[in-house]
């Protein structure tokens, strides 16, 4: 077995674990993030959603449940956080605009409105168009982005279709990234003779450098160009999950890929090492204190069987909404479902309650009572939480 | 987990690099799970586009439920090879090692002929691709070096197939490292590792490539050697194929003892810290990591080597495929997704400004040489650069050390 030696484990590659990786790594501690495989991040509009129940995120904290982890991290935390996620994306090819205190609107493929809190720079001009002219750009082939749900909703809009020769959002995606195709698309639309107004595309404007793609259409054209999350495989979701992960890798931070944890050594109250199933021989991580951010159900970080739902990796006491009948309505994404509820219950250092673990804080979507589809706190509560468990794991490593 | 497993929520869409350049290829989702529940046994495949797959594995790392995404696919193959017989090209890369041999034993020749315009054309119509550049043939290969070298702990070293024919002197380079850190290196007799043979759907073949060094490896296993790989992909079968689709005997055992030459020198760096084996480098280098690399789980062992010298800047790259994937990339079908892949792998290399492109792979690097320009280096090849700038190293005598301390070796 090898045995490898680190400051800091974080569990969970998503964007709670990252931004607690980078955090950590930042501050020159030696970090590993070890996730069974790509983070749901990935499937996402690539938005930040802060709380999308009221006009100002920090705000909409007062209607929370009292036991809501948003308390745990304080408005302020939430601030500090979203900053800080803004400085790192800034750096990165793809920045991040939109302010804490208030939350915008975009359009989506169905032409309705999502409101969310921090988005792409890909998607900033997205904002208002309920009255001016938006002119929706499809490509031939392409799968579930139908402009005509967008023109149906909305009165004051007109779509065409441009054949880029391949059909799927990542073969478009890979086409715009090819010399001279941006250019090339730029010429037709100004052949189409529009009128005055945006023009709006599904996000499919190269995986990394899409700004720079945008505002090269945008200046040939002479008008806002702005991208429409699609259903998955999203584009956005991938550039925000590899662009965090590359300020990780830039801070030295450890990586290690696609391998579930095996096994976890215990001594006392202290978490000393868990070991990645590898083909073969297992991988020994070894750490003074461990982050646990490995999502809720979709992630992978809980698993429900018949009669109870356990935590997959440490094995921690889960919170249950009441006995397994109650969990089940009919409407599955009606808001508040109740099984949204469960997750690890924590005190106010991110520790679990009922075990004596010492050395392991959780984060991220696997907290109990975050109801991340209710509150559309998704990434906000991976930000806050991701943060505020990397800076109270920092003083027990000090 | 099998395909029965899958959620269908695409992120392995996400992570394959072919899906975005072919459109001819459905994608690993629709070519792994989905498809799979329409493979009955006894019935002949038809899913002909099962080929595109390069098996570079992104999808099954990428895949958060655990699905062996990659392993169904290669498994269609397989079973789509068996039906179907084969292009001429399949079994000439299947047997990629007796090519290769051939290839060095007359290697000024062999070389010589391959540069014409006219060879290439004539490989052009047996189905090879004219765009990457052949690799070059030695004939001094590792087979005909020396084969025991050093005191102390026991490796063995299996250096696979582009090494031995093609970069014997990074294979020695390594060789010697080993030694100065106080190793006892044995090279085993061996022969290809069965990955060309298994991508190109032959199972018979890559089963008694396999068979034969199995039993060579868990000999000198049970003599307490460890076993290193400087290949990623040859790693990656000896690890996880042999024990696996292989059936290798002693497979297990195999897996259990080998080690990636860049995890084990840190480990043997991390002993010998007060001794400072690692002198100042100034440069700065485009790390790319190689799919199989990733594949392995071992996170990346040469970026923790490269942390520690001094003066170094290294850019870890771990996002894209360089579209070679061993024989692939040469095949006339494959080439216009190999120069894809191979462009948009470059684009961020190019973007760094850097000295020179690092990969463990031998078929990365003579991609992305060829695409960046750049000069395409191994990890060990920096490693001993830096090996040979440190003071302390120089002190060190022995017989035929002295040559990696000194400053162009080889």
């Amino acid at each position: 077995m090898s045995t490898l030696m680190h400051d800091v484990v974080v569990i969970g590659g998503g964007i709670s674990g990252l931004m607690a990786s980078i955090y950590l790594a930042g501050k020159g501690y030696k970090t590993a993030l070890i996730s069974r495989g790509d983070p749901v991040c990935c499937l996402s509009t690539g938005c930040i959603d802060v709380l999308s129940t009221a006009l100002n995120p920090l705000d909409g904290f007062g209607d929370l449940s009292e036991m809501h982890p948003y308390h745990l991290v304080g408005k302020k935390g939430v601030e500090q956080a979203c900053k800080l996620f803004k400085e790192i994306m800034s750096k990165s090819p793809i920045p991040y605009v939109g302010s804490i205190r208030k939350n915008r609107e975009i359009l989506t493929p169905i032409g309705t409105f999502k409101t969310t809190c921090l988005v792409p720079q890909t998607m900033a001009a997205s904002l208002g168009c309920r009255d001016e002219y938006v002119h929706v750009i499809s490509f031939t082939g392409i799968k579930d982005f139908y402009p005509s749900y967008i023109t149906s909703r909305l009165s004051n809009t007109g779509f065409s279709l441009y054949d880029a020769g391949v059909s799927s959002t990542l073969a478009i995606a890979a086409r715009f990234e090819e010399k001279g195709f941006a250019a090339d698309f730029a010429t037709w639309i100004t052949g189409l003779e529009l009128p005055p107004g945006k023009v709006a595309l599904p996000a499919v404007l190269g995986v990394n450098n899409p700004v720079a793609i945008m505002e090269e259409i945008s200046s040939r054209i002479n008008r806002e160009v702005f991208e429409i999350p699609t259903l998955p495989p999203s584009i956005p979701g991938l550039r925000l999950f590899r662009a965090l992960k590359a300020a990780f890798q830039d801070l030295g931070g450890d990586v290690f890929w696609g391998m579930p944890i095996s096994s976890v050594e215990r001594h006392g109250h202290i978490i000393e090492a868990v070991t990645l199933a590898t083909s073969a021989r297992a991988t020994r991580v070894q750490g003074k204190a461990f982050i646990l951010a490995t999502g809720s159900f979709v992630s992978g970080g809980l698993f429900a069987t018949r009669d109870s739902v356990y935590e997959t990796v440490f094995g921690i006491p889960v919170h249950v909404p009441g006995a397994r009948k109650d969990w089940f309505w009919n409407d599955f994404f009606t808001a508040g479902h109740p099984i949204e509820e469960a997750g690890i219950e924590v005190d106010s250092s991110f520790r679990p309650k009922q075990t004596t673990l010492e050395n392991l804080f959780v984060c991220g979507s696997i907290l109990a009572r975050s109801e991340v589809m209710k509150n559309h706190c998704g990434h906000g509560l991976a930000l806050a939480t991701g943060l505020k468990a990397a800076k109270v794991c920092e003083r027990k490593l000090t | 987990m099998t395909f029965e497993h899958c959620v269908r929520c695409t992120i392995c869409v996400e992570n394959c690099p072919v899906y975005k350049v072919e459109p001819r290829f459905p994608g690993p989702k629709q070519s792994g799970p989905d498809a799979q529940r329409f493979r009955l046994d006894g019935e002949k495949s038809v899913d002909q586009w099962v080929k595109y797959c390069s098996q570079c594995r992104r999808c099954q790392i990428a895949c958060p439920y655990g699905v062996d995404v990659a392993e169904i696919i290669l498994k269609a193959q397989l079973k789509y090879g068996t039906e179907h017989i084969s292009p001429f090209t399949a079994h000439l890369f299947a047997n990629a090692y007796h090519l290769n041999a051939l290839g060095s034993t007359f290697a000024p020749l062999a070389n010589k002929a391959a540069s014409f315009k006219a060879a290439k054309a004539v490989l052009n119509l047996l189905g090879i691709s004219r765009e990457p550049d052949l690799p070059e043939f030695r004939f001094f290969n590792m087979e005909r070096g020396r084969r025991r070298k050093g005191k102390g702990r026991k490796v063995a070293f299996f250096y696979g197939c582009h090494l031995n024919f093609n970069r014997p002197d990074i294979g020695w380079k390594i060789r010697d490292m080993l030694v100065a850190m106080g190793c006892r290196v044995v090279m085993p007799r061996q022969t290809c590792c069965g990955l060309p043979a298994l991508g190109n759907g032959d199972l018979d073949m890559a089963k008694k490539y396999a068979q034969k060094n199995a039993s060579v490896l868990t000999s000198f296993i049970n003599k307490g050697f460890d076993v290193l790989y400087a290949c990623t992909s040859c790693g990656l079968t000896l690890i996880q194929d042999y024990p696996g689709i292989l059936e290798a005997p002693g497979g297990k055992k195999i897996a259990e003892n080998t080690y990636n030459v860049n995890e084990f020198l840190h480990s043997l760096l991390q002993d010998d810290k007060e001794n400072r084996p690692l002198g100042r480098l100034e440069k700065r280098i485009a790390y790319h990591i190689p799919c199989h690399l990733r594949a392995l789980g071992i996170g990346y062992p040469a970026a923790k080597i490269f942390e520690q010298i001094e003066g170094l800047e290294c850019f870890v790259l771990d996002d894209n495929c360089c579209g070679l994937a061993g024989t692939y990339g040469f095949k006339k079908r494959n080439q216009d997704i190999a120069h894809k892949l191979g462009e948009i792998a470059s684009i961020p290399i190019r973007a760094l400004n850097a000295d020179a492109v690092v990969a463990d792979c031998g078929a990365c690097r003579m991609q992305l040489g060829h695409y960046t320009g750049l000069s395409a280096m191994d990890p060990a090849e920096i490693i001993a650069e830096a090996m040979a700038n440190s003071i302390n190293n120089k002190k060190k005598s022995g017989h035929g050390i002295k040559r990696l301390f000194q400053k162009t070796p080889y």
